[in-house]
């Protein structure tokens, strides 16, 4: 029993640590030579003590070319009801009781994706809720390396000296900017797939010699 | 994990829209994704099957020559993937825009799975062969005056001798010479006049070559077809036809020159007609268009020089009748020009147009020359009626009255027009303001298309009214880009190429031509004219050009389709038989329209 314990709490802490311990590329490398992880969540609501993950969604990015056969959905058993969150993104509890345990996903993600650069739309959310989650699932967290796109957008206008209303900032309304052509509709691997090409697109904007650092001074 | 964006897209794209549902969420979880910003060269070097999602891109080739240009649904890499032989290609992005990679696995997989999808891409590899294949090969059927001809010309002074004639003659090999003045060119000498004028009358060795020569010879231009100079010379009867450039002369080109470039020209045609001496025997010629035609579409003529040709047989079919007619009642009481409006006069005859067209007469037409011209037009246009070109079914033909008319009364004509342009008439008129004289006096011609010149630049509200005229047509693009289908009583919907399409930019360029008095009829000359004057820019000529020779271009391959299958001719293009690329190519071909109708509002009809 002990033993069977000590295991579990070892691979636990093998994939956090191993997590960890993945040194991300140096400040100075050019962002075309980096690996990115594009992610979405789902979520029961917006407060990450009390709400959960529902399902995740996630596409790599590899020398500026989204892999799609690396795309993943997951729908996630979640303990709480998704109660009015459905309207959003048209998850039912049904639906849920079908899908699998966060732990399991949490595990493959840090596994696969050890030294990327994460990026999501509005990042400070996903990373407080994937934090949480891996607190609940294995303990502790580790830390996360984040690209914000809606922050690296808002930069972006401001040095263009533009007025940035609010709405201005709205996935969608980021995408239809950038002339992208999809239409975000709160499905974690769409609206990852939609983060990945903005993101792409920022990157070339942000001309031939952008560096790892310079998108982190964009996305503060 | 499929990405819903990527299998709608593909499920909407030829040849993928054919696959299941199921098979296209496999396709599209094997695709890479890949942003590009103009002026960005895209990575083209990998084993992959390149699809363009969104953006403009350039091909090149490895002599920086623009081979295409892809856009939405285009494909590139398929030659390396079929053939395995790498291009020196270099892609750029003109329009930013998302590419989707397919692997080789994948691309091959989907080929060996699906026949259909396989044939797709074999056929777009065997139509880019020929597409970019050296120009050279197939211009046999259109070759110009200026790729047979000699560099050097041989030509002697007046006042030299007969006997230096005949000797710069045999020295050179040669059967003519040109005789200039000055470098000015007074005439032309042949072995024959050597033969006729001085052996057979006696005159000495010494006889001067201006006493004997061929004065003010006719010429050709040295860009000019090579059928036309065919043309001429069996016209007039004559072997040879100084070429000219600017007006100057060049060179000669004789019968044997043209025999021995083209063994095999279908368009010895008009060689044919020019020999007939009974309008039974012109029918029978005219029998050999339509074969003519299928030769010419074989030999990927492009569709603007086959207008041409079609347009110079019937042009050579009414010369003849006219020659038949004089045969028949006599020499005219009086100059006259016969003028062909529409599409003869510019040029761009399908195999489906009708007659349009009058005469111009030195007098007045009354009593004696009023009753020989009424029944030369009646000989003449029931004659091109019997060979298949079709009589005006809105009588604008020579056999009506008020187009038989003296240099006033068709002046008079046009100014009405001019001075007081109402839309009715406008709409009704505008087909004459395209003339072209095709026998008879072109003097005559010139003095009546220089007083319309005249008059049409200096008419803003004409030109306002003709504009409103150009623009009440659309193209046949909806809001989403889609097609606007149109029915037709006897045939099922479809695209109408000319009223929706060709007709449309041809009333367009018309505008601008008469606004600034351009001369040249034909489009595709207008157009270069305009832009050469700086009218249009030249970018906007050259991408009107173009639309212009693609609509052009899928109106003939409908026609010929019709022809093979035994149809009538129909310009209704159904959307379904063309090709993704060529539906893609269609929609921006219909976008310049847009544009370029935007711009004439623009221009003419702001300040009314």
């Amino acid at each position: 029993m002990i033993n069977w314990w000590w295991r579990q709490k070892n691979l636990t802490d093998n994939v956090v640590t191993g997590f960890a311990s993945t040194v991300l590329p140096a400040g100075n490398s050019l962002v075309e030579q980096s690996n990115f992880l594009a992610l979405d969540l789902e979520l029961t609501g917006l407060n990450p003590s009390k709400d959960y993950i529902v399902s995740i969604g996630w596409v790599p990015i590899r020398q500026q070319e989204i892999v799609l056969a690396e795309a993943k959905h997951y729908l996630i058993n979640s303990p709480i009801s998704v109660g009015q969150s459905a309207i959003y993104h048209g998850l039912h509890d049904n639906q849920l009781k079908q899908g699998i345990d966060i732990k399991t996903v949490l595990t493959e993600l840090l596994r696969q994706y050890a030294g990327y650069v994460f990026v999501a739309h509005h990042s400070k959310l996903d990373e407080q809720f994937l934090r949480v989650a891996c607190k609940r699932s294995f303990g502790k967290a580790p830390r996360f390396k984040f690209v914000d796109t809606m922050q690296v957008e808002w930069q972006r206008l401001l040095r263009q000296g533009k007025v940035v209303k609010h709405d201005a900032l709205k996935l969608s309304s980021c995408l239809q900017r950038h002339g992208l052509p999809v239409m975000p509709n709160h499905h974690a691997l769409e609206d990852a797939y939609s983060c990945a090409l903005l993101l792409l697109s920022q990157l070339r904007l942000g001309g031939n010699n952008m560096t790892l650092a310079d998108l982190y001074l964009l996305s503060r | 994990m499929e990405v819903a964006d990527v299998s709608r897209f593909l499920a909407e794209t030829t040849p993928f829209d054919q696959l299941s549902d199921s098979e296209l969420s496999q396709l599209s979880a094997q695709i890479n994704v890949f942003y590009c910003q103009a002026q960005g060269k895209v990575r083209i070097d990998s084993d992959r099957l390149l699809i363009v999602r969104t953006g403009i891109f350039s091909l090149y080739s490895d002599q920086q020559q623009l081979l295409t240009k892809l856009q939405s649904g285009d494909f590139y890499g398929y030659q390396q993937l079929l053939t395995g032989l790498v291009d020196n290609d270099t892609l750029l992005c003109e329009e930013d825009g998302l590419i989707y990679y397919l692997d080789a696995k994948a691309f091959h997989q989907c080929r060996y799975q699906y026949k259909n999808i396989d044939i797709f891409f074999q056929r777009l590899f065997s139509r880019r062969l020929h597409q970019y294949r050296d120009q050279q090969q197939n211009t046999r059927f259109t070759l110009k005056i200026s790729d047979i001809i000699q560099q050097h010309k041989i030509a002697i002074a007046p006042e030299k001798t007969v006997q230096d004639a005949a000797k710069l003659m045999s020295d050179s090999r040669v059967s003519s010479l040109l005789v200039e003045e000055k470098d000015k060119l007074v005439g032309i000498i042949t072995d024959r006049d050597l033969r006729n004028r001085v052996l057979a009358e006696g005159l000495p060795a010494s006889t001067q070559v201006g006493h004997v020569m061929t004065r003010q010879p006719h010429s050709i231009d040295r860009h000019a077809y090579l059928y036309e100079a065919v043309q001429q010379m069996s016209q007039h009867n004559i072997h040879h036809l100084p070429v000219l450039e600017h007006g100057v002369c060049c060179a000669m080109i004789s019968a044997t020159d043209i025999i021995r470039s083209q063994q095999d020209h279908p368009v010895y045609l008009i060689g044919e007609i020019h020999r007939q001496q009974s309008v039974a025997g012109l029918e029978r010629c005219s029998q050999q268009i339509a074969a003519l035609a299928i030769t010419l579409n074989k030999q990927q003529v492009p569709a603007h020089e086959a207008g041409h040709v079609i347009t110079t047989i019937t042009d050579a079919l009414t010369q003849r009748l006219i020659y038949l007619a004089k045969q028949q009642l006599g020499e005219p009481p009086c100059v006259f020009s016969w003028l062909a409006f529409g599409s003869q006069a510019r040029m761009d005859q399908s195999l489906n147009a009708d007659q349009d067209n009058a005469l111009l007469l030195e007098k007045e037409p009354i009593g004696a020359v009023e009753d020989y011209f009424s029944a030369l037009a009646e000989f003449v246009c029931h004659g091109l009626a019997q060979c298949g070109i079709t009589l005006c079914p809105g009588n604008i033909m020579a056999t009506n009255p008020e187009l038989r008319l003296s240099l006033k009364g068709w002046s008079g004509r046009f100014t009405r027009w001019i001075a007081t342009p109402t839309p009715e008439a406008i709409l009704k008129s505008s087909i004459f303001f395209d003339l072209r004289v095709i026998d008879g006096s072109k003097g005559l011609f010139n003095a009546l298309q220089q007083d319309i010149l005249q008059r049409t630049t200096g008419a803003p509200l004409f030109l306002y009214h003709l504009a409103q005229a150009a623009l009440q047509r659309t193209a046949p693009l909806g809001l989403f880009k889609n097609f606007i289908l149109e029915q037709d009583g006897k045939y099922k919907k479809g695209l109408d190429l000319k009223k929706r399409g060709i007709s449309l930019l041809t009333d367009l360029v018309r505008v601008y031509a008469l606004s600034a008095g351009i001369t040249e009829v034909n489009t595709r000359r207008r157009l270069q004219q305009l832009a050469a004057q700086g009218i249009i820019d030249s970018k906007d000529s050259q991408n009107i050009n173009d639309a212009f020779d693609l609509m052009a271009q899928l109106r003939w391959e409908k026609h010929q389709r019709d022809l093979m299958q035994g149809h009538d001719v129909s310009n209704l293009l159904d959307p379904v038989d063309m090709s993704g690329l060529a539906r893609h190519q269609l929609k921006d071909g219909f976008a310049v329209i847009n544009e370029a109708q935007g711009r004439l509002k623009q221009r003419f009809c702001r300040d009314m």
